[in-house]
This record gives structure tokens, sequence and C-alpha cells, in this order.
């Protein structure tokens, strides 16, 4: 998340709302309310993680077959993971995600702003792609924004893709990542930010 | 809860060690460029290391945060010795590894390999710290000998005295199989070391634990996951790597100690060392049997460890297996007994036993074999992803 240029971003959509929330929540962590999530990282990872619905042999799979340079094919394999429908969309605007892709540099979002609404009208799709070409980017999932929301980060909901809201969701992770005790650090062959986006999500699904 | 301090000013006693740190690097022959804009950060989580002592005979007192308030010069004497050991494996572990960055076999490897480096560095830099900050002249002096031993003790450079403190840290990394294993044998045991002290009476001690520990499982990571990736390649013959396997787990275990050990009986009783599982245990500690315990938890570890790395093994290949505990023992209560890796008793005599071992263990014959290897694509390639 890129907040340097916050005044920038003022006019519409409620974006003053979320660089404000951004800031918010990044200064005022509620350290009681991470306490008890921590204490059940590796049991929430597992849960999410391993669940059938999860595919964890594909997706660790796929953290091997998705490399440069990338792909029609590779983001073939992402979308089949992920679950979404092949893409309607025309062959330029692969050629634009792709350039998007190799681009981007975590944590940036910013560049998100620069997809046409084709590709930018799926969140989640495309936080699937930045995922398995970068590991550091989060994968934007419901489960998981309520799981930050347990834990005092509001994310607003978003079905497009909004550089705010999605550098709110992968910084608000960030810094869960970074206070969480040594305990959560699992050896698992999956990026940190996968082990506690699956923990979160499953923490997000419990009533 | 993780709330780590980073210290932003240095003592002159620290910052006079950091120059002889320098020192070092360069007379081992790694390249500081090699680092990047990598940072070696004093770190401190004080919330995780708790207030009160934990076990042993000062449980229920406030932890010693200064070297004047621990109540005894042997306590004092018992904590500069396992800091100075922990301090010694960090750095001798880089001197053993950094010659193999040219060889790595992919980019990932490399990157993975000089970051395990860099952590490695900034924990021995984290040991040094402790010891000149709080232990005065005594902990400046070994904390310099910490940059003074040396794993490759060169006769020519007068060090064929100077060795590592800990045998598996004076044995050659030779080639890349080698790496994996002690990223995930020896880190292993590294980890459950760093465990066992992040409970320590000595809050400055305990309070290095956290963030070391939160680096060593990449460390550990990258053992295991290579050594998973090899066996997916399907190119080193498994019977080949499990005489890498018989190697390293003995040595591993060794690294625990002796049985019945009198010093992890006192490191208990001055409540300076825990169990591995001390916070979570909820029995009374066997006093006299504390290494002998923690040999079993790291044992049951790999075990556990070795399934998951056996999943990806093809079709028609035997199982990796982690041989018996008393196999090829250098300490302990199996120092002189002769099992095979399966633990059965050897029946033979001295030359059938040196066969048994030639055969179970890495030949120059194998290590010639596992050069040719190497030339192929042994490992499952994966791409470093910043």
């Amino acid at each position: 998340m890129n907040t340097s240029k916050k005044s920038g971003f003022n006019t519409e959509s409620g974006r003053t709302e979320v660089v404000d929330m951004q800031a918010f929540a990044l200064l005022n962590v509620n350290r009681e309310k991470l306490r008890p999530f921590f204490e059940r990282v590796p049991e929430l990872f597992a849960a999410h993680h391993h669940h059938s619905s999860q595919n964890d042999a594909g997706y660790e799979e796929l953290l091997y077959r998705v490399y440069r340079p990338y792909s029609e094919n590779m983001l073939d394999m992402i979308d089949e993971w992920m679950g979404h429908e092949p893409r309607s969309w025309r062959k330029e605007v692969d050629r634009e995600v792709m350039l998007m892709l190799y681009a981007i540099r975590y944590p940036d979002t910013l560049l998100l702003e620069s997809l046409s609404s084709d590709a930018g009208s799926d969140m989640k799709r495309i936080s699937g792609y930045l995922h398995f070409m970068h590991h550091t980017y989060t994968i934007w999932d419901e489960d998981t924004r309520k799981g930050l929301a347990k834990l005092g980060f509001e994310i607003p909901g978003s079905e497009n893709v909004d550089a705010f809201v999605y550098g709110a969701y992968i910084s608000s992770i960030e810094l869960v990542k970074e206070l969480a005790p040594f305990t959560c650090f699992l050896e698992h062959d999956v990026p940190r930010q996968r082990l506690f986006q699956a923990a979160l999500a499953a923490y997000g699904r419990e009533n | 809860m993780s709330s780590t301090e980073i210290v932003e000013k240095y003592e002159p006693n620290f910052q006079a060690w950091v120059e002889q740190f320098a020192e070092w690097q360069t007379r081992i022959g790694f390249d500081p460029s090699w680092l990047g804009d990598y940072r070696f950060d004093i770190k401190f989580d004080w919330d995780s290391a708790g207030d009160e002592i934990e076990f042993g005979d000062f449980e229920g007192m406030p932890k010693w945060e200064r070297r004047m308030q621990i109540p005894q010069q042997s306590v004092r004497d018992a904590i500069i010795s396992m800091i100075s050991v922990q301090g010694d494996t960090e750095f001798g572990s880089v001197e053993q590894q950094w010659h193999l960055l040219d060889s790595a076999p992919t980019e990932y490897d490399r990157k993975s390999a000089l970051r395990i480096m860099c952590e490695e560095q900034r924990h021995g830099w984290q040991m040094a710290y402790v010891l000149c900050n709080y232990f005065g002249e005594h902990g400046i002096r070994e904390a310099q000998k910490l940059l003074e031993r040396n794993s490759a003790a060169n006769p020519i450079r007068g060090e064929e005295d100077r060795p590592r403190l800990l045998g598996s840290f004076n044995e050659p990394i030779d080639n890349w199989l080698d790496f994996f294993c002690f990223t995930h044998f020896i880190d292993r045991d590294g980890k459950f070391q760093l465990k066992m002290l992040s409970t320590s009476s000595f809050k400055p001690l305990a309070a290095s634990m956290g963030p070391m520990l939160k680096e060593e499982s990449f460390h550990l990571g990258t053992g295991a996951n290579g050594l998973r990736r090899i066996v997916k390649q399907g190119v080193i013959p498994i019977s080949l790597l499990q005489k890498y396997m018989n190697k390293w787990v003995s040595t591993g275990l060794d690294l625990f100690g002796v049985d019945e050990s009198t010093s992890a009986q006192w490191a208990y009783v001055y409540g300076i060392k825990g169990r591995y599982d001390e916070r979570e245990a909820g029995i009374p500690a066997d006093r006299e049997h504390l290494n002998e315990e923690s040999r079993m938890h790291y044992f049951d570890e790999l075990a556990k460890e070795m399934e998951r790395i056996n999943k990806g093994r093809h079709e028609g290949q035997p199982e990796l297996f982690i041989p018996s505990d008393k196999f090829h023992r250098s300490v302990g209560k199996y120092v002189d007994i002769r099992t095979t890796v399966r633990g059965e008793p050897f029946e033979g005599d001295d030359a059938a036993w040196e066969q048994y071992l030639d055969d179970q263990l890495p030949n120059d014959e194998d290590v010639a074999q596992l050069n040719e290897y190497f030339k192929e694509e042994w490992i499952q390639y994966r791409e470093w992803k910043d």
C-alpha cells in the first residue's frame, strides 16, 4: 500500500474514507483482539488450506509452475485453481494484465489503477494472479476480509479492483504477520502471506 | 503477541565489535555487498520473554534483566556459556556454507541460501550484542572469540586450536545436498535450542529468541522444501539420498548433548534453559534426562517431516526413512553400541563394521556419483519471487 499519495485521492467512491481507515487500522491495533487468533494460527491454517475445497496439492504445485516468462496458460492454471470461469476478455487484456504483473512491486498497489474495466472488474481473479506471480500479494477472499474485521481491521468489500481497498487488505495482513509470535510461523511449503490469509479465512468463517 | 524492539543506538563496546565483524567477513571471504540492503538489526521481543522465572529453583522470581541481578557467578558463567555456544554456531554455519552460493542450482536457491546466511549473521550479532552489553569485560572477550574461532580452522593461519565449539559446525558442507540436509536437520536442532532458551530466566536472552525463531522457520523450510524438491525430481536415487539422511540424522541427534547431563540439569535449576515444550508440558521436568527428552521430541519431529518428504517420491521408489537413534552415534549412551540403520544389533567384526558404515554413509564414490547428478536437472525448478 502506498499511502504517500494520500492527498491525491479524495474525490470519489469514498477513497478518502479508505485511506483514513488504513491509517487508523495500522496505528490503532487492538493487540488483545489479536491474541486469541495468534494462539490458533497453525490449527486455523490447516482447517482452511488443507480443506478439500482448497485443493492444497494443486496450490503447492502452482507455486512451482508459475514463473517468468508468464504465459496465458499460467493464467489459465491460476483461474482453474481459483475456481473461476475461463476469462471472457480479449487477448489484448491478457497482455495488459501481464504487463501489470511484470511491472508491479510489492507492496505497491497503485499500478492496479492502470487496468481497463475488463480486467478491473474482478478483484479476486487479479489477486490470484498477483499472488502466484509474486507470492507476497495475498488472494482477495471474503472470509479473509471477515477474519480481518474480527481483529479490528475493517476492509470494505469490493468486487471490482480497487487499489486502495486491496492495498489496505494486504497491508493489514502484513501487519498481522509482523505482530505474530514465532509460534505462528509453520514450516510449510507456502508463502507466509498464504499462511496468514488461510488462517484468517478460517477465523472469518467462524461465528 | 510479538512486539519487537529494534535497538537504534549501540554502546562503544558493541560498536568496536561491529568493526571486528567486518574484518571477519573479509577474512572468511563473505562479500558484504551480497547483503544488499539487509540490516543486522538487534531485535528483542520483550512481551514473549515473560516477567517471572518459569522453572527451576528460582521459579516465580522476577526474570533477571541485568548481570548484577543474577544471584551467583556460576549462573552468570552458565548464561555466558549458553550465549557463546549459540553465537558460535551462527557464524560457524556461514563459514561452512557461503562458498556454495556460486554453485546454486537455481536463483531461488541462491537467494534463499543468502537470506539464511544474512539471518544467521544477524543471530550472531544478537548474541554478541547480549554478551557485550550485559556481561562486561568477560562478555566482550567471549564476543570477540565468536569471530576468532573458525569452522575451517586453518593451520597456516595458526587456527588449528580454534575450531568452532560444536563438531557439526566444523564439518565441511561440500555440496547442495549437504546444504539442504544441514538446514533441515541441523538448523532444526537450532530451532530446538532457541525454543529452549526462549523461556530463559535471563530476560534479554529470552527476548532475543522470538525474532530469531521467526527467522529460523524459513531456514528449516528451505531444507525441507529442498529435500522434497529433490525427491520429486527423482534424478538422485533414493538409495544415495538415504546415505545422506544416515549421516546427518546421527549428527543432529548428537548435538543435543550427553545423556543424564549435569550441565543441562544445572541450566534447568538456574532457569536458564527449559524444556522444548516448557510452557505447554504441564508436568514436572525429569531433570536427570533433559537432553534425552529434547532429543526424543526432535527425533519424533524428524519422522513426521520425513513422511511429508516421501509424499513427493515417484511411483515404485522406496521410502526414505529416519535411521535409528542408536545408529552411528558419537555422543550419549549409544556411542559404543553397533547397530544397523534400523536399530538392530550389528553382527560382525571390526572389518565388517567398517564395511557396513561405508555402505550406509556417503563415501568418495557416492560423492563422485552425486557430482555427476548435479550436472543434470536434479532438483525441481522454483522461481524466486520478490
